[in-house]
């Protein structure tokens, strides 16, 4: 009798836990959406191939429904999904032949999304996988380029020789191509797309449009106008300063002190120039370093620093920016403006002067600075590739090409003639204040736009010689566009656009920028790998920490220990290594 | 005194759909949980995606020293144990206590109600739970406002950036998951205690309080040691979604599994061997927990798994 009931027991027990099982494994959000990407990977061996597909003459033919070929993409960072029917990529697909399904990364990291693809065994068509590219090429994922490049005159024509030729792997094969800051004839440049403290421009208006060039004058002018405008408008307080801790996102509290020091953004390491050679210099425990996270923790100590920034995630982070409240934050540009500057819009808070204008801050007063980076940078460890699961690879780089064509590239950037832009007597295109709202709103850019943002673009100038190749380059548009505050921030500074607002001097910069092209491909393989992810964990827990101390010295040199054990010196020589590589190659 | 029975064909036949009934499950059983224990060969060697199983490089015990030299190991040790311990005492004892309770309520109607209600819970996959716990905790959530307005703490406490908080959060977190749900098992056993013994507990004067002393809880303890057993192997499964979830940056050293440790490793960094290893570690001291509950259980005469 007892052991009839023990083994029912048992067996009830069984059931308990797999219906257990059943619940955890779904609630692993974003594998699913990795099962879905491959899933129509897969489907896409349907379509059939026709060889003259895109071709890019006068006069091309429309591709029909049943001829358009339908490829999967994941891309390893958060982004919006469109809507199936999307206007504008309804129309690329008629004349390319080729529909794009893209899938973005949520809530996991990009090496562990990637890293679920890679153990899958499953890919996409396309992929770009963030900083796993690496990742990606070790487990023979993806197709080399070198067979096909030549037969596409754009695409080989994205980068020169010697640039393709800095995409090489190991075994000596191109295998991605990074799709971003790649100018096509003059520069069109009037944003500052890189990293810097920014300030809301109705805070230097409240001010007086002072000078600020330090770290202490910064904070001093958000601590005071904070204390003289406690609330906003509509009674929410404000957050003088916010910093993003998430993930890769981290870089928001972690690299200013190279930017303090008056250094360009190598990103992992400062190369140093002062002696015979370049070497490299580890700007973690640098004395501004100190100086800064000091000045951190003082400010945070005070109240000044938002108390929940350790925590935020990235989407919090981009809700509270776009409430307006936040007075300053450091940043990359692309990070938050073209989300943030959307709602702004949206919302008329630019016509309060809630814009982000960018100060070019150094640790002493008077030193050059080279936050903004002039021309544009290569980053060779990332960029959109092709798998081995794509079924069609002609028909996949016959799409990149057609992306680089200036009627699909406008399609994508512009969108629609008449629809949402108009062209004026002279050949410029412009947009009506009607169009502007229309492109800033997030349901018509789901529903009708398509830009394909992860596929290669060109910045600068468009083959007519006369248009930007992205509506936010055009000269007119953009001031167009500028809300008043800014444009008499702009005014009071002496400056047009945000590039004369920072300030940063023009240097040529080494064949070696930028170093983090290096560290970003770097795999637990080498001592030098294993130190740099130790690092970077040790720091995600630190920095928050260290800031929110409520003693400054001892919670540092706690810091200066753990960072020590995870032997930094491991990474900095491979990094030298690779320095003294790519300055030798000059 | 043979009291063996001969296997003979005959009897092999007479039984011949029971045994290729077994049969299925026993080959579904070598194919899905034994055939994969071969993968375990990955943590003994530097394995690649691209040379696969049969052509990476062997390295011998590499990843196992790795693994005991990382002090972050060891950390997730730590943790793992922490919480698992903290979950299993708390949603054991509570799952029993809540069954006692609810069994003591007379009115049938109220039992019901308070029993759906309480395993509703259970249905909610961690991801929402996470996220209730993440708003109703935030600087401006429900339990700081509550504790500011009844005037315990003066400004809120930010729950997620102490390390402190974070093992308690977790165990609250599975309590309040779990408790309904768990008990619904200690319910059926107490079901299935004969009501005369009540009846006659009663007569001879046994107050509730006895009557849950004496009659309901040792009749109940041989369902309490089996699960406790099981649990108890189950303790370094603390947890993967509610840590991974709810952990940040700064309560990493305290919040990080050995699942998560895996996930780093093995998926993000790419390294199967090490996750694989870490995995193998886990599944090692998981089976001497279970046998070493089971040997204490056979020792002191009670009920037991094998």
């Amino acid at each position: 009798m007892k052991t009839k009931k023990v083994t029912s027991l048992v067996a009830l027990s069984a059931i308990t836990v797999s219906l257990l099982a059943g619940c955890g494994s779904g609630s692993a959000p974003a594998a699913d959406t990795d099962a879905a990407a491959a899933e129509s990977g897969a489907t896409t061996a349907a379509a059939e191939t026709g060889s003259t597909e895109g071709t890019t003459e006068e006069g091309k033919k429309e591709h029909s429904d049943d001829e358009i070929k339908d490829f999967s993409m994941f891309i390893a960072m958060p982004g919006s999904e469109i809507n199936d029917g999307n206007e504008v990529q309804e129309i690329i697909a008629k004349k390319t032949g080729v529909r794009v399904k893209e899938t973005w990364l949520t809530g996991q990291t990009d090496a562990e999304a990637v890293g679920t693809i890679i153990a899958s065994g499953e890919y996409p068509d396309y992929i770009n996988g963030g900083d796993a590219m690496k990742q990606l090429y070790d487990a023979g994922a993806l197709i080399s380029w070198d067979e096909y490049l030549d037969k596409y005159p754009k695409l080989k024509a994205y980068y020169t020789d010697a640039e393709w030729d800095s995409f090489r792997q190991d075994d000596g094969k191109i295998y991605w191509a990074n799709v971003f800051q790649n100018t096509h004839g003059e520069s069109k440049t009037t944003t500052h797309n890189d990293e810097a403290f920014w300030v809301q421009a109705r805070v230097l208006e409240w001010a007086g449009y002072p000078k600020i060039q330090t770290l202490d004058e910064y904070f001093k002018l958000l601590e005071d106008y904070a204390k003289a405008n406690p609330t906003m408008e509509d009674g929410t307080s404000v957050i003088p300063y916010t910093m993003l801790c998430e993930d890769w996102r981290y870089f928001c509290i972690e690299n200013a002190p190279q930017f303090l020091d008056g250094y360009p953004n190598d990103g992992s390491v400062i190369v140093n120039l002062d002696g015979d050679k370049p070497t490299v210099v580890d700007y973690n425990t640098t004395p501004t370093a100190v100086k800064y996270f000091k000045k951190l923790n003082e400010e945070y100590n005070k109240g000044i620093i938002d108390n929940e920034f350790g925590t935020q995630t990235y989407d919090e982070y981009i809700a509270k920016l776009s409430t307006g409240a936040v007075l300053g934050m450091c940043d990359q540009w692309w990070d938050f403006a073209f989300t943030v500057n959307d709602v702004f819009k949206q919302q008329g808070l630019d016509k309060l002067g809630c814009d982000y204008v960018p100060l070019g801050l150094t640790i002493e007063p008077g030193m050059p600075n080279q936050w903004h980076a002039y021309g544009d940078t290569l980053n060779n460890s990332s960029g959109v590739a092709i798998t081995t699961s794509c079924q069609d690879v002609d028909a996949a780089f016959q799409f990149l090409e057609d992306c680089l064509d200036q009627e699909i590239h406008d399609l994508r950037f512009w969108g629609v003639e008449g629809v949402d832009y108009e062209v004026d007597e002279n050949g410029l295109y412009y947009r009506t204040e009607d169009e502007r709202m229309k492109a800033t709103d997030t349901e018509y850019q789901a529903s009708h736009l398509c830009d394909y943002s992860y596929m290669p673009q060109w910045g600068g100038t468009s083959e007519d010689g006369k248009n930007a190749m992205m509506p936010t380059e055009q000269t007119s548009e953009f001031f167009a566009n500028l809300a008043d505050p800014l444009v008499k921030c702009f005014e009071a500074y002496n400056a047009t656009t945000y590039v004369d607002m920072i300030g940063s001097e023009e240097v040529e910069l080494g064949p070696w920028y930028p170093m983090y092209s290096f560290s970003n491909a770097m795999t637990t393989d080498t001592p030098g790998g294993v130190a740099w992810t130790k690092m970077g964990e040790t720091k995600h827990e630190w920095l928050p920490k260290v800031v929110m101390s409520k003693d400054f010295d001892s919670a540092w040199s706690d810091y200066m220990d753990a960072y020590s054990a995870c032997k930094p010196e491991d990474f900095l020589s491979e990094m030298q290594e690779e320095l003294d590589r790519r300055a030798a190659n000059q | 005194m043979n009291n063996k029975k001969k296997i003979t064909w005959k009897e092999v036949r007479r039984q011949k759909v029971l045994l290729i009934w077994s049969a299925i499950f026993v080959v579904y059983g070598i194919i899905f949980y034994y055939l994969p224990l071969g993968g375990w060969i990955m943590a003994f060697q530097n394995y690649k995606p691209r040379t696969g199983l049969l052509h990476s490089q062997f390295v011998g015990l590499d990843k196992f020293k790795f693994l005991f030299s990382d002090d972050t190991f060891i950390k997730v040790i730590r943790n793992t144990f922490a919480m698992g311990v903290l979950n299993l005492v708390f949603t054991f004892v509570m799952a029993i206590l809540f069954a006692i309770l609810l069994n003591e309520i007379r009115l049938n109607h109220t039992k019901k109600i308070v029993q759906t209600i309480s395993y509703l819970p259970h249905f909610l996959s961690w991801i929402i739970v996470t996220g209730i716990l993440h708003d109703a905790m935030s600087s401006n959530g429900i339990i700081n406002e509550l504790l500011v307005n009844l005037n315990i703490i003066d400004s809120p406490i930010n729950f997620f950036a102490d390390p402190k908080y974070f093992w308690w959060i977790v165990a609250f977190a599975n309590v309040w998951k779990e408790t309904g749900w768990n008990a619904i098992i200690y319910l059926a056993a107490i079901t299935s205690i004969d009501p005369s013994l009540y009846e006659s507990a009663a007569i001879d004067g046994a107050g509730r309080l006895a009557r849950i002393r004496y009659i309901t809880l040792p009749g109940i303890r041989s369902t309490i040691m089996v699960l406790l057993i099981m649990n108890i192997g189950n303790v370094l499964n603390a947890g993967f979604e509610v840590q991974y979830l709810l952990g940040n940056g700064l309560v990493k050293s305290v919040s990080d599994t050995i699942d998560i440790y895996v996930l780093t490793w093995g998926i993000s960094q790419n390294d199967y061997s090490l996750g694989t290893a870490a995995g193998m570690f886990k599944s090692a001291v998981s089976i001497a927990l279970i046998l070493i509950a089971n040997a204490i259980a056979k020792k002191t005469g009670e009920e037991r798994l094998f």
